[in-house]
């Protein structure tokens, strides 16, 4: 007698034909919202490991006291908001670039990064302004008539526009610069030293590491869902009732997670008061840099004002 | 008068939400320097047993002394007696992830003695001793979640370590590692016992329970110690093993350790 006799059903002792018997070829199909919407997920993690990487390049901004970082790329943010000059914008966007590659990062995609969402967006808003029904203006671009009205871009219209595109390009070039130079847990630590709240930063800190544990889940769940299914991926509604369901189960793990978390934290004597390690020292390059950056806050604002 | 055990608990009860039981009139004695396993099949409440050890989890019923102290709820929120017990007692999670929260494995193993009021220097000095010690000086900068699971566990058991603890409890601390890190892990805990610490861990592994343990309890389906002894003594006695799921029907011991054959079509043929 064998030993899978008794229990185990006769079906599962045959071979069964996975294919349609007819061997036929079958449609082929694009993927569902719900893959696109795991893969981006993937995406993220992907992203901020590759972020990682590059704060680790031995670069210019990498080198710097992430303390001394924050704060006078704060002080640069605010600066750039003061400049009313689209020209002396632009020159603080090439800064940035320039900042970029003594960064060692790749000037393509650190433009891509930039320009491919946020400046689209905000060129879209802006948009209508450039028009001589939003903005009273010289139309220097005629676009033909409207009701008996000439309509056309206007020169005033378009320089209020260049200036809000190429300042909202430039604030954002220096938030990509800090995030991409520096590394989370250092980012995170600087701001602890700084102002924010340490309760906060512990909060944020973990919710970050545990965003990339829920994330693998999901994607695990999705990947031994896919592995069984075997026939048609099925409607919206199917993949609708997926997240649901995984949803819950995901809220379920989450719970016993950060019960178990918990657990660990007061097993090694966690009481409500989280220290760290501050192990931060401010060097002959930070001190260099504020002053450099320091004085050219002056020099751009300066020169944008005709002092 | 014979000397107080360093852990014990008597006639401890414990049900989840107060419907399941995961604990039921478990006494059990640990002394200083010993190495007990608590075996037992999947749910049969070790993992319980150590949480109440570690004073995570409270008793519904029993009592349970550590250091010659009662160790309750009540006692626990003694701020003095709180940092006693937390820096003696050290709990290696069996799901790493749980345990290693901090930002960074540097912060991760920080995180203990800074809790426990330690200055920042003497900290920095025990990291670096600790990440040395268990090989992970190289991944001190790194985050949790870029590390394999056995390097979590080693950053897990040296989180523990740096703080010193006189009692070490392990929940399933060879499984789902690889045989090379549950060999390097068998070590650790064999040289940490010389050293002097208390060791008491939850197992179902039997092929290591001779190198883990000198001492084993064994749980029953019915949350209770049914018999305790040797490893040798206890994986010896195949009736207990059996009547305690912990082995399959097709399984044999020889010579100390349990084989399991499949009973296939074949393999009667020869037996």
């Amino acid at each position: 007698m064998t030993a899978t006799s008794s229990a185990t059903p006769g079906w599962l002792l045959d071979a069964e034909v996975g294919l349609c018997p007819c061997g036929c070829i079958g449609r082929r199909r694009k993927g569902s919202y719900v893959t696109k919407t795991l893969n981006r997920a993937a995406n993220v993690m992907h992203q901020a490991i590759f972020a990682e990487d590059t704060a680790a390049q031995p670069g210019l901004l990498q080198r710097l006291d992430p303390r001394v970082k924050v704060v006078t790329l704060f002080g640069l943010l605010v600066a750039v908001s003061l400049v009313r000059n689209v020209s002396m914008l632009l020159v603080a966007y090439f800064a940035t670039l320039l900042l970029a590659r003594a960064s060692r990062l790749s000037v393509v995609f650190f433009v891509k990064r930039v320009w491919l969402f946020v400046p689209i967006f905000t060129g879209i808003v802006v948009l209508p302004a450039t028009l001589n029904l939003i903005t009273n203006g010289d139309i220097v671009v005629p676009l033909g008539t409207w009701f008996g009205h000439e309509v056309g871009l206007t020169s005033q219209g378009l320089t209020s526009a260049a200036l809000i595109v190429t300042r909202v390009a430039t604030s954002i070039s220096l938030v990509v610069l800090l995030t991409l130079t520096t590394s989370w847990t250092r980012l995170l630590a600087a701001l602890r030293s700084l102002f924010v709240p340490r309760m906060f930063i512990l909060v944020l800190g973990m919710a970050y590491r545990y965003l990339f544990h829920l994330l693998s889940s999901v994607v695990d769940m999705y990947t031994a869902r896919r592995a069984r299914t075997v026939s048609d991926e099925g409607s919206v509604g199917s993949g609708r009732r997926f997240v649901a369901a995984s949803a819950g189960a995901l809220f379920g793990r989450t719970h016993a997670l950060a019960e178990e978390v918990h657990m660990a934290m007061v097993s090694r004597g966690y009481t409500g008061d989280a220290r760290a390690l501050s192990a931060f020292r401010v060097q002959l390059l930070d001190i260099a840099w504020v002053i450099g950056v320091a004085a050219a806050a002056v020099l751009l604002i300066g020169i944008d004002r005709g002092f | 008068m014979a000397s107080e055990a360093l852990l014990e608990v008597t006639g401890l009860a414990y049900a989840y939400l107060g419907r399941f039981p995961a604990l039921d009139d478990v006494t059990l004695a640990v002394d200083r320097g010993e190495r007990v396993a608590l075996l037992g099949a999947n749910g049969c409440g070790k993992s319980t047993l150590l949480k109440i050890l570690d004073g995570l989890l409270f008793p519904d019923k029993g009592s349970y002394r550590a250091f010659a102290a009662d160790v309750t709820e009540d006692s626990l929120e003694d701020e003095q007696f709180n940092r006693g017990f937390r820096s003696r007692i050290g709990f290696v999670f069996q799901n790493s992830d749980a345990q290693v929260f901090s930002p960074t494995v540097r912060e991760e193993i920080a995180f203990g003695p800074l809790t426990q009021g330690m200055e920042q220097t003497a900290v920095a000095a025990r990291v670096a001793d600790t990440l040395g010690m268990l090989d992970i000086a190289e991944l001190a900068d790194r985050a949790p979640y870029q590390l394999s699971g056995g390097e979590k566990k080693r950053v897990a058991i040296a989180s523990v370590l740096v703080m010193n603890p006189e009692v070490l409890l392990f929940d399933e601390p060879t499984a789902a590692l690889d045989p090379r890190t549950q060999q390097w892990l068998i070590e650790l805990i064999i040289e940490l016992n010389g050293a002097g610490k208390t060791i008491v861990l939850a197992t179902h592994d039997l092929d290591s329970l001779e190198l883990l343990a000198d001492r084993c309890a064994v749980f029953s389906e019915g949350h209770t110690i049914v018999a305790s002894g040797s490893p040798r003594e206890v994986l010896a006695d195949r009736d207990l093993l059996l009547a305690v799921n912990l082995i399959h029907d097709h399984s044999h011991h020889h010579g100390g350790t349990i084989h399991v054959h499949p009973h296939t079509a074949d393999h009667h043929a020869t037996d």
